[in-house]
């Protein structure tokens, strides 16, 4: 039978959750903070487990992400709500270009899109991940990862050419 | 060179079409230094997720991570035969069923060596057995020796009487 190791079974996996942590959160200090969460939670579950171990992580890993989010959101309606309201309007992909100097065009296409959006192109373009599978890790049916994948590619597209075109 | 293959895998990747593995042909296509000009615009697209796997944890997070984990030994999966489940258990039965054996053996080798008291008794005063109940003798070591005393006793104090009759 297998034997489960920290540093080679759970370990290698941290760059892959930090990424798909990073894509939801957006911020580097708290991605770090989510894949250390994942990392022991799945080492506490390693008796449980014998196959699915990357899935499960990043099931946790995207729900700890998630929550995170949703705290932030709490605290900015609950201490600042003036600032949440002025950063709901209306500011272009073309503005954040603008403003975020030196980041990639795609890069800020893909973080403008829905949280579920971001995820399911993180796991399939960044991680080579299956549809089956990317379907287990959001919780969700195939055919809804594929029509969520469909409308962000035809999103990274028309606003790609876009920007393109405006030479940006 | 014909690039009528890439845009047609470039047209079904915009539809979700493509295979994992036409995807990573794309990848590959745009990641090499000659790409034809009109499919230049769409280069970002397929070098993004390269660029993405720039993001990785530092070495120091794997030593915290070592050290909050603290590494025990590895868990290793065992199948477990019914056999094998229960062997605890009738190993112990058969420490304790060897253990009343040689126990009893013991006991019956030194029992056997010495003569116990009750059959010495009732071998001493055969009269005193047959006339006391033999449940009692059994039981009562000391009943035996006071009836049997009593027997004993009567000689003696016929002595004097004897005596005193002569005189």
């Amino acid at each position: 039978m297998k034997e489960i190791s920290f540093r080679n079974d759970v370990l290698p996996l941290k760059d892959k959750f930090y990424r798909l942590a990073l894509r939801i959160t957006r911020n580097r200090e708290e991605a770090e903070d989510i894949v250390q969460e994942t990392l022991i939670r799945l080492w506490d579950k390693r008796n449980e487990l014998h196959e699915g171990m990357e899935s499960l992580g990043f099931t946790i890993c995207r729900n700890l992400a998630l929550d995170q989010m949703q705290k932030k959101e709490a605290q900015n309606v609950a201490f600042d709500p003036e600032l949440h309201e002025t950063a709901d309007n209306g500011t272009s992909p073309a503005e954040m270009l603008i403003a975020k100097e030196g980041r990639s065009i795609i890069q800020e296409i893909v973080e403008q899109l829905p949280e579920k959006q971001r995820s399911i192109i993180q796991l399939r373009d960044m991680e080579g991940k299956e549809y089956k599978e990317i379907a287990e890790i959001l919780q969700i049916t195939e055919s809804d990862v594929k029509v969520s994948l469909f409308r962000a590619r035809q999103k990274i597209k028309e606003q790609y050419v876009k920007l393109n075109r405006y030479g940006l | 060179m014909d690039y009528k293959y890439i845009e047609q895998l470039l047209e079904r990747y915009w539809e979700c079409e493509t295979s994992l593995e036409e995807e990573q042909i794309l990848r590959s296509f745009f990641n090499q230094k000659d790409v034809p000009a009109r499919l230049l615009q769409y280069k970002e697209v397929f070098t993004f997720p390269e660029l993405d796997k720039e993001n990785q944890l530092g070495d120091d997070f794997d030593a915290r991570l070592i050290a909050m984990v603290e590494e025990k030994p590895a868990v290793k999966a065992k199948r477990i035969t019914m056999w094998s489940r229960l062997a605890p258990i009738f190993k112990a039965a058969a420490a304790i069923a060897i253990v009343l054996i040689i126990g009893s053996i013991t006991e019956k080798s030194i029992l056997k060596d010495m003569p116990t008291p009750v059959q010495t008794d009732y071998m001493a005063y055969p009269q005193t057995y047959r006339q006391t109940d033999v449940v009692t003798a059994t039981n009562n070591v000391d009943n035996v020796a006071v009836e049997t005393g009593i027997d004993s006793i009567m000689p003696l104090n016929t002595t004097p009487l004897a005596n005193d009759q002569q005189q």
